[in-house]
């Protein structure tokens, strides 16, 4: 019995880590390039929006996907145009990237409210009560998958070729890179805009399998502790993993955290991720003494006449 | 002669409303070393940008290799051989030596990297592997492997911009040598740009010359111009007044003694200094930059507190005081960092101008607009600084006037004790005289000043006295009658006679 | 040679941020009038219905100047916060932390002269709101921790607390389906002053002043400035960057805070969700949109308040209320964009080679 609570522990774990993970993981690259945006959570909810919009009114879950990742980046290229085509100051833009992404997901998901998803992702193989790891593994549905392909994919690119020491050498040092004659402001847009796809799938990866039902304001800030889990992951791929599957776990374990006997608020454990992200954040912006491994040249808007 | 292996006709830039060149033309001849000379603000870097596709000309006409140019940029530029190497490197800093040599889409040696960098690592005498990170370098090897980025980019015009500003004399002999093999045995077009007349006349065959954004002679032969004649060319009508050293002492107003600084890498940024200043007497502090003068300056001044030693102004130790306080005892500073540390970036001439005593213009916690009006309309009277709108930002201001305002500020009070720390940097020539002239006047009123310059005519017109920084240490103190170029320069690269 | 050159402009227009804000506006209404079309409105109706909704009589002008009291509190802290260049993501929390120090201290304390009650709940409010910003402030000056990250957090981690209380300690057992702390007495709540319109907007105005007086007049504003300016200016003039940051942060929370006591003692009467619906999101943009300039905010917040009202009175007509917040968020991405015409011009270039 313990095995199964475990498993379910574990099996929860996964599936927040997963939703938090790929959103950050594209956020990850943008910044690598130097760009910020704080836009993940509006990004997200486009995602989720659109996704949700399509599965339930073409039942394609193949459609969906694909929507809900392309609605996302084609919203995230708001940002990309602003920030890097007009060089406008990247926080605000973000930011109202969030309450734009937000709003407008809200309108068109209204009808939508309440709605049942017919069709919804499914695990690779049902099992309804894994008792081992290796079946918790197979409970996970394509895009889990799909995220430790990417999470492989991206850290060999960024470390191994050409193309990603290119990217980071634009967040770097902008003059430098665009003195080895790499194209920055196409980098950029192209970066931020894998960014806000990213986003796109941990948005359908909520509506489409995580809660699979449509809501404002469903995204309830996990597009901001995808951003902290960048930090948090030292702009690293595999350590931006792990911290995902720490933040799931705190996530899955809250509402178990009765049955194993505690007595505790569920309302306060529901907090406790957002206390947890902060503390993590100040002690490792203190063991580091400020240098997080954050991009030099992030947030700086590049004008090649600059002087 | 062939026809040029690149050639510029009529090209203009501005910035704003200061028009950085006006009409230029300029021509380079395959495998030759050019010397592109003039003062500072000159419009040598600007012109430099504008080959290397950085700055984009307003009008005229660049042809490379017989070629016309109708779009430029970095990428094209390199694509037409065309490479630079700044003042500024642009180097990234946490990248190893190999990923800033082999990133750049020019880079030649893709398949056989190893082999070229052997090679060429040892025709620039670095020894270092190519899998080490930048930041661990030192700046002459910095430069070196900013040299071979263009080799690697295979670019055959090949445009320095001040190189040796930051090398030692004998780093700059091992340059000369680097660049004579490159123009001869690779046949390589390079362009020096200095304002250093020695230079031009050791490194170069062909020299151009730069003044006020225009380009007052071109393609003179070396061996054939006196100093004499590149002297007038460069500096124009503007005489240099010499200024009389016969100016009264007096008490002493700043003593140092003692002085050590301990950074967090238990490296000894300044290492037991003791001097004196007396009143109306000018001290000079010479080094190559990065050898403890910024420390100095900013331990005189308060701003740096975990230091050993006492700092006293007029006898009252001021060890453990604050700025303020300091400030309060009649001590000023013109920092070397002009607009970053002296001046706010992105604030109001207005109240860029009141830094120094915003406190006198303030009842309470309220600050009087009025009073600080007033008194910027003091200082730009009495420094004749042009400031069209004081509510802009002060990067508005040319560099000329924004040290005038900087200054200004900083003397109008008339103070006892001033830490000026190149105060001249990147100024045309009317401009330094100015700013020479308010300093020599500042002394003849007995103000102790201290003078941290990196430029040895500056320090040999106004300085009574110089010491020479190496290492965080004083290696050399002179009077100015005995001092000479070559002892000092001996100094500063750390050489005991 | 290349025939279009961008170039920075050396003088902004002194007007710039206010025609920006007009384009931004416009483009806007545009925007909104588009979606209204899809969704098959004739986007003059609504927009006409919204006007006259939101400032066609005395009760719904004053309905929107309601409104506007929080945006403008909010916005206001944020544009001081923004005087040493950091950002306050934080006002959502901050301002529900304002209602919860307020409905702690009135649970506490009785005071029988109302005047004096309403006036230690305020300043009640307006030290909880500096309370949820203190560490974010603390570890941002002693530890330099991302404060955008920090302050949005605990946004969350407030609303959080705010559930906890209304669902525990403080319920009111009266409120059975809505979970909401106990009313307080009507003796404390804020008199209105014109048809619907609270005294909080008198607070409003008082607060608009001193704001301006702080960034603009003194000289703690003017140390700021030189504070964002450059950190190390501020040092080499004796000034303490941290320690200003360090206040200006807890000032601009403090702003916020009194937002939240304003909304619980004219609005809601009591603590609950309710408190604020996103007014330190919306507060963001109205700062930003004006380049963090007080009086700027005071008018934009005015504007952006009566539009919110506009945008709930139209769902009577089955327009989304969305609308508004659409149109509010666009105008600044408008801003944003006339922006770069103001700061960068495009050369052309003579062809004559």
């Amino acid at each position: 019995m313990i095995d199964v609570q475990l498993m379910g522990l574990l099996n929860a774990t996964l599936q927040a880590a997963t939703l938090l993970f790929i959103a950050a993981l594209g956020e990850l690259i943008t910044e690598k390039s130097g760009i910020l945006n704080l836009g993940v959570e509006g990004m997200i909810s486009v995602g989720a929006v659109s996704g949700f919009i399509t599965a339930i009114n073409t039942e394609s879950l193949f459609l969906a996907v694909i929507v809900g990742v392309l609605s996302a980046s084609a919203f995230s290229s708001i940002h990309a145009f602003v920030t890097v085509v007009l060089k406008q100051d990247q926080t605000v833009s973000g930011l109202i990237l969030t309450i734009l992404g937000l709003s407008l997901s809200s309108l068109i998901g209204k009808p939508y409210v309440g709605k049942k998803l017919e069709v919804k992702l499914t695990s690779l193989i049902d099992i309804a009560e894994p008792s081992n790891i290796f079946q918790v593994l197979l409970n996970q549905n394509l895009i889990f998958y799909i995220a430790i392909l990417l999470m492989i994919f991206t850290a060999y690119i960024l470390k191994k070729t050409m193309f990603g020491r290119r990217i980071e050498a634009i967040g770097e040092d902008l003059k430098s890179a665009d003195s080895m004659g790499l194209k920055i402001a196409k980098t950029q847009f192209i970066a931020t805009c894998v960014g806000g796809a990213f986003a796109g799938l941990s948005g359908v990866y909520l509506t489409l399998s995580y809660v699979p039902y449509w809501t404002d304001g469903m995204t309830s800030g996990r597009g901001w502790i995808a951003l902290a889990l960048v930090i948090f992951g030292g702009w690293k791929p595999y350590r931006t993993a792990f911290g995902a599957l720490l933040f799931g776990f705190l996530e899955a374990l809250g509402p178990r955290l009765q049955t194993y006997g505690f007595e505790m608020s569920p309302y306060i454990v529901k907090i406790t991720p957002y206390i947890i992200t902060i503390l993590v954040l100040v002690f490792l912006t203190i063991i580091k003494n400020g240098n997080t491994g954050a991009p030099k040249n992030i947030g700086i808007p590049f004008f090649r006449e600059n002087r | 002669m062939s026809s040029p292996i690149l050639e510029v006709k009529s090209v203009s830039k501005s910035f704003g409303n200061i028009k950085a060149l006006d009409n230029v033309d300029f021509y380079l001849q395959k495998g030759v070393v050019h010397g592109l000379l003039g003062e500072n603000g000159a419009g040598k870097s600007s012109l430099m940008n504008v080959l290397s596709g950085i700055y984009l000309p307003e009008s005229g006409t660049i042809k490379i290799k017989n070629q016309n140019i109708h779009k430029m940029n970095p990428d094209i530029a390199s694509s037409f051989g065309v490479g630079m190497v700044h003042q500024e490197f642009r180097l990234i800093e946490s990248f190893t030596i190999k990923d800033n040599l082999t990133l750049s889409k020019a880079n030649i040696f893709t398949d056989n990297f190893e082999e070229a960098y052997e090679k060429y690592s040892e025709i620039f005498t670095l020894n270092s592997s190519y899998l080490t990170p930048i930041n661990e370098l030192s700046v002459g090897e910095k430069q070196k492997v900013e040299i071979m980025k263009l080799i690697f980019k295979n670019s055959e015009i090949m445009l320095l911009d001040e190189p040796t500003a930051v090398l030692t004399p004998q780093e700059t002999l091992q340059l000369k040598e680097s660049l004579d093999q490159l123009s001869q045995e690779d046949d390589k077009t390079i362009v020096l740009i200095t304002h250093k007349l020695k230079e031009i006349k050791d490194f170069t065959e062909r020299i151009f010359v730069m003044k006020n954004g225009k380009m007052v002679a071109k393609n003179l032969e070396t061996e054939k111009v006196t100093d004499q004649e590149l002297i007038e060319l460069m500096m124009g009508e503007v005489k240099t007044s010499n200024f009389k050293k016969d100016n009264k002492k007096g008490d002493v107003k700043l003593e140092v003694k003692d002085i050590s600084l301990t950074n967090s890498e238990q490296f000894k940024s300044l290492d037991d200094i003791s001097f004196t200043i007396q009143s109306g007497e000018i001290l000079g502090v010479a080094g190559v930059s990065g050898n403890g003068q910024v420390e100095l300056a900013n331990v005189i001044c308060g701003i740096e507190k975990e230091f050993q030693g006492r700092v006293l102004i007029n006898s009252q130790d001021v060890s453990k005081k604050g700025v303020k306080s300091r400030k309060k005892l009649s001590l000023s500073y013109i920092p070397e960092n002009r607009l970053g540390v002296g001046l706010a970036p992105g604030v109001s001439v207005l109240d860029n101008s009141a830094i120094k005593e915003y406190f006198k213009a303030s009842y309470g916690p309220h600050l009087s607009k009025g009073k600080m009006l007033g008194y910027l309309n003091d200082l730009i009277k009495q420094f004749a600084i042009k400031a069209p709108d004081v509510k802009a930002e002060i990067s508005t201001l040319s560099g000329g006037n924004m040290q005038k305002l900087l200054m200004g500020r900083e003397l109008i009070s008339n103070p006892e004790v001033i830490v000026a720390a190149q105060p001249t940097r990147g100024l045309d020539v009317s401009a330094v005289e100015a700013i020479h002239k308010l300093i020599i006047n500042q002394r003849d009123k007995g103000s102790a000043v201290l003078l941290i310059s990196e430029d040895l005519d500056e320090l040999f017109k106004l300085s009574d006295r110089i010491i020479v920084l190496y290492e965080g240490r004083v290696v050399k103190e002179v009077g100015i009658d005995s001092a000479t170029i070559e002892t000092i320069g001996y100094a500063m690269a750390g050489i005991d006679e | 040679m290349n025939k279009y050159i961008l170039s920075k402009k050396l003088y902004r227009n002194e007007l710039a941020t206010f025609y920006s804000f007009l384009i931004g506006f416009l483009i806007a209404l545009a925007v909104g009038s588009l979606i209204l079309f899809i969704q098959e409105k004739n986007p003059f109706d609504v927009f006409s219905l919204m006007l006259k909704l939101s400032i066609g009589s005395v009760n719904s002008l004053s309905n929107s100047l309601n409104k506007a009291i929080p945006l403008i509190l909010a916005g206001l802290g944020i544009s001081i916060i923004n005087s040493v260049k950091l950002w306050n993501i934080g006002a959502e929390g901050q301002i529900f932390m304002g209602a919860i120090a307020l409905n702690f201290v009135y649970i506490n304390t009785s005071i029988n002269n109302s005047q004096i009650y309403i006036l230690l709940l305020l300043v009640s409010g307006f030290l909880g709101g500096a309370f949820c910003i203190l560490f974010p402030a603390i570890t941002k000056v002693l530890f330099g921790v991302n404060e955008i990250i920090t302050t949005l957090l605990t946004n969350y981690i407030v609303f959080g607390l705010t559930i906890y209380l209304i669902n525990g300690a403080w319920k009111d057992p009266a409120s059975l389906n809505f979970p909401a702390a106990a009313y307080v007495n009507e003796s404390v709540y804020l008199p209105t002053v014109l048809g619907k319109l609270s005294s909080g907007f008198l607070i409003c105005i008082l607060f608009t002043l001193i704001a301006y007086y702080i960034k603009d007049k003194s000289v703690f504003g003017y140390e700021m400035r030189i504070a964002g300016g450059s950190e190390l200016t501020a040092i080499y003039a004796g000034i303490s960057a941290k320690q200003k940051a360090f206040f200006a942060m807890l000032i601009g929370g403090g702003f916020a805070g009194l937002a939240g006591a304003i909304e619980l003692l004219s609005q809601t009467h009591r603590v609950s969700t309710g408190i604020s619906q996103g007014f330190g999101y919306t507060a963001i943009i109205v700062a930003a949109i004006t380049g963090m300039r007080p009086i700027g905010i005071f008018l934009v917040g005015c504007l952006f308040g009566a539009l919110t009202i506009g945008g709930s009175v139209i769902q009577t007509i089955g327009v989304s209320s969305y609308i508004a917040e659409i149109i509010q968020a666009t105008t600044l991405f408008g801003a944003l964009i006339a922006q770069f015409f103001f700061s960068y011009e495009i050369l052309k270039k003579d062809e004559n080679d």
